[in-house]
């Protein structure tokens, strides 16, 4: 027995030693950078640019793509525990930061000051960088997205008159929160009662049709709202009251108990916006009210929602260019037709606690526009590796094939993109694209509150106890701003 | 015999290194870390604030572990856990038990029906969790108990409470499990000696008086071991719960709240995490001990 025992332990050990220690000597990997990429939707497209550097420089990529829709830090986490791990890497926003950093994986890129590659990160605009303090700098950015409402023009031709649209647009966008919730009264009046109506917006007035058109004619509310979507009312729509308060995520990362507590004005405003907003829903058969019915996803899932604003059902439906993909699948026509318009909020002068002198005005008439991704490069992987890394995300920024698949390709904003010059082949990418080159954008602070506050916590909280609610009062207003200033203190 | 002697170790090894490779090893590092602040790709050192640089560095006595008791949510999910477990394990096994006495009792064609029982078993959790929330959200609250048709609130909205998620899982469960339970029954029932009710009846026993003292004793080898499943299914039910209802409206079962608590802060916790995991491990194994304890002593030496 001793024997075999002593016989099973040679063999154990031998084995493991083969498993955990292969490691000694560097051989080659089978490729010279191997990149990870958390993007699953354009997965196709970059493995068919990686071949394209392969052919154009000799560079042997490894290129890996989650699956659409897949938990990409699991994946990510196994990649970086393994031996041959990933000498680029994505890092989605400041929350996933904090790993890598903290880690050592990620490269801070303000120390690489040479070459190419050293000016084009530092060429990054301070807004738009992977920082958690404002000094470092960890990574490319992929894109820029954004969003807002979400509007038709033609819908706005049919409700308006054809020659208004771009008065109407441009005035929706520079109109007040008073404004703006008179129009939504009215549109839904007008929805049960067609008639001749005036609304003022941005002091000019207009005029409402007095009958319905093939469009109109469809409407059953006046909002397309994901009930069942977390994210939509809790990540989203609270950051744009967050902006209120905070310019960057660096300042909501760094917020002390004080800086918290003086978000209530601005959280009671994003309540008593989300009230307007789900107060007028359009539903699948008609007008739609807060309920059960309202948080199933099998009613308002993300699918069934966009449905509706394809189908015309909806003016107004507030969701980002992303979507773009999903309302052409259902209706390429009205695809080529849209535009955003603000997420707007009844702030007071004095919830605007910003340094930089934002104005409410200004708060209502922008769009939050942030980039979504970013490329790391890994800190761990020889130096030799960086610098192909280096050389790949250079080349894929600013040689002609690389912007070529950035724009045609993966149908991205570039985050480099000259707006004057800019267009992309997407109504809601040139949408952006003006609000960038007017000025008009907000920034994405609800990536520095902790991990799961604004979906996880928020969002769920307004998911169970106020969407399913069907009148809100001051008091609930108060509750759900109250409950958001408490938790984020409690996850700090 | 001699066979057996000259080839053990051959034969054994392979299934030894399997098992040592993914269950053991992983099972003490899984309980080492349990002790560290891991971050899932690397060790956290609380003293330096940075990458450790042993894990040794990393060691936090039993901190992960004060933690998960004062985290409400794991409580609370423990809590519902337990409510789960009770009602699902009623469930399950008075369907399955009716269902083996069924098709043990029928004549024709209960192959067929044993199959049919069987087939919901080979589908996976997700798969199971989306069909049923298709059933719970579309055919039980739009169109079967409707105001317009068979009016009943409580099967409305079934995954939106969590009292009423717990008879949501445990429906989807007794479809899942019943029939896999009641092939266990089913032998169990062909165990017993026809000769026993003949007896019973030319005394004048009655049918109910029968089952409840020559049926049931006489089965409860069998209970011993669909209590175990059941009542280690229920507890560590994963898939079915995330897609059914993703811990929504407080119906978050303890083997997701594991798997979310890395997901709850970032850097992600997970020592602690891990240390949820071993106590539950822990609490799976007492309790199911404790069951395999008592029925075991109930059973009948024949």
């Amino acid at each position: 027995m001793k024997k075999s025992l002593i016989v099973l332990l040679v063999v154990l050990m031998a084995f493991s030693a083969t498993v955990f220690a292969q490691g000694g000597t560097e051989a080659d990997k089978g490729y010279d950078i191997y990149v990870y990429n958390s993007k699953g939707e354009n997965a196709a497209q970059f493995a068919e640019m990686c071949a394209a550097y392969e052919a154009e420089t000799g560079v042997r990529v490894k290129n890996f793509s989650i699956g659409s829709g897949q938990d990409h830090m699991e994946t990510l986490r196994s990649e970086m525990n393994s031996r041959s791990m990933p000498s680029i890497f994505s890092i989605q926003g400041m929350k996933e930061l904090a790993e890598w950093s903290q880690g050592g994986f990620a490269l801070d890129l303000t120390t690489v000051t040479t070459g190419n590659f050293g000016k084009m990160a530092a060429a990054i605009p301070q807004g738009l960088r992977l920082t958690s303090n404002g000094k470092t700098s960890y990574g490319i950015p992929y894109n820029v997205e954004g969003y807002g409402f979400i509007v038709d023009r033609d819908m706005l031709a049919e409700l308006f008159g054809s020659a208004n649209v771009d008065a109407v647009l441009a005035d929706i966008k520079a109109a007040t929160y008073g404004e703006w919730e008179t129009l939504v009264k009215a549109i839904d009046a007008w929805i049960a009662v067609p008639k001749a109506t005036s609304v003022k917006l941005n002091g000019k007035t207009y005029s409402l049709a007095s009958s319905k058109g093939t469009l109109s004619g469809k409407l059953t509310g006046v909002f397309a709202v994901m009930g069942a979507e977390k994210w939509t009312y809790g990540d989203h729509f609270i950051n744009v009251a967050l902006n209120a308060v905070f310019a960057n995520p660096v300042e909501a990362n760094e917020a002390d108990e004080a800086k918290i507590k003086s978000l209530k004005g601005a959280l009671l405003a994003y309540a008593q916006a989300l009230d307007l907003k789900t107060s007028y829903l359009a539903g699948a058969k008609g007008k739609a009210v807060r309920g059960q019915d309202f948080v199933s996803s099998a009613n308002y899932g993300y699918d069934q929602t966009v449905q509706i604003f394809a189908d015309s059902k909806a003016v107004f439906f507030k969701q980002g260019n992303w979507a773009f993909g999903n309302i052409e699948g259902v209706n390429k026509a009205q695809s080529a037709r849209l535009e955003f318009v603000p997420v707007k909020m009844p702030y007071q002068s004095q919830d605007v606690k910003r340094t930089d002198g934002t104005t409410v005005a200004q708060l209502n008439s922008s769009i939050p526009v942030f980039v979504p991704n970013y490329y790391a490069v890994n800190a761990l992987v020889p130096k030799a590796e960086q610098q192909k890394a280096f050389d790949f995300l250079y080349w894929m920024n600013n040689s002609e094939t690389g912007k070529k698949y950035i724009v045609e390709k993966f149908a991205f904003i570039p985050y480099n993109a000259d707006p004057a010059t800019m267009s992309v082949p997407n109504s809601l990418g040139n949408s952006i694209i003006d609000y960038i080159a007017s000025g008009n954008t907000l920034t994405a602070p609800y990536h520095g509150a902790p991990a799961s506050w604004s979906g996880d916590v928020v969002g769920l909280r307004v998911m169970e106890s106020y969407l399913t609610k069907r009148n809100w009062t001051q008091a609930d207003y108060e509750a759900i701003a109250d409950y958001a200033i408490k938790e984020w203190i409690a996850l700090k | 015999m001699n066979f057996y002697k000259k080839w053990f170790w051959p034969l054994v090894m392979p299934s030894l290194l399997l098992f040592t490779m993914v269950i053991l090893y992983p099972f003490i590092m899984g309980v080492v870390n349990s002790f560290l602040a891991w971050r899932g790709t690397y060790y956290f050192d609380p003293d330096t604030g940075t990458r450790a640089t042993s894990m040794f560095n990393s060691f936090v006595g039993f901190d992960n572990y004060k933690e998960a008791f004062q985290d409400t949510r794991f409580i609370s999910a423990l809590v519902y856990t337990i409510k789960y477990t009770f009602i699902a394990v009623i469930f399950v096994n008075i369907v399955a038990l009716a269902l083996a006495l069924m098709v043990t009792k029928i004549t024709k064609s209960s192959g067929l029906y044993r199959t049919v029982f069987f087939l919901p078993n080979m589908l996976g959790g997700l798969a199971l969790g989306f069909i049923w929330q298709f059933v719970f959200q579309i055919i039980f609250t739009d169109i079967l108990f409707s105001p317009d048709a068979l009016y009943l609130p409580f099967l409305r909205y079934m995954t939106q409470d969590s009292n009423k998620a717990l008879f949501a899982l445990a429906m989807l469960s007794t479809w899942q499990y019943a029939g896999y339970m009641m092939i266990i029954y089913v032998a169990g029932l062909n165990n017993i000696s026809s000769d026993y009710y003949e007896a019973a009846s030319i005394d004048g026993s009655s049918y109910w008086h029968s089952f409840r003292k020559i049926t049931i004793p006489m089965l409860m080898p069998s209970f011993t071991i669909v209590f175990f499943m059941t009542i280690a299914n229920s507890f560590k039910l994963l898939d079915q719960n995330v897609a059914l209802t993703d811990g929504e409206f407080g119906t978050r079962l303890l083997a997701m709240q594991i798997l979310r608590t890395v997901k709850d802060t970032t850097p992600p916790n997970y020592g602690k995490a891990q240390a949820q995991a071993v106590i539950f491990f822990i609490l799976v194994s007492v309790i199911t001990l404790t069951q395999v304890t008592i029925t075991k002593k109930k059973e009948l030496e024949m």
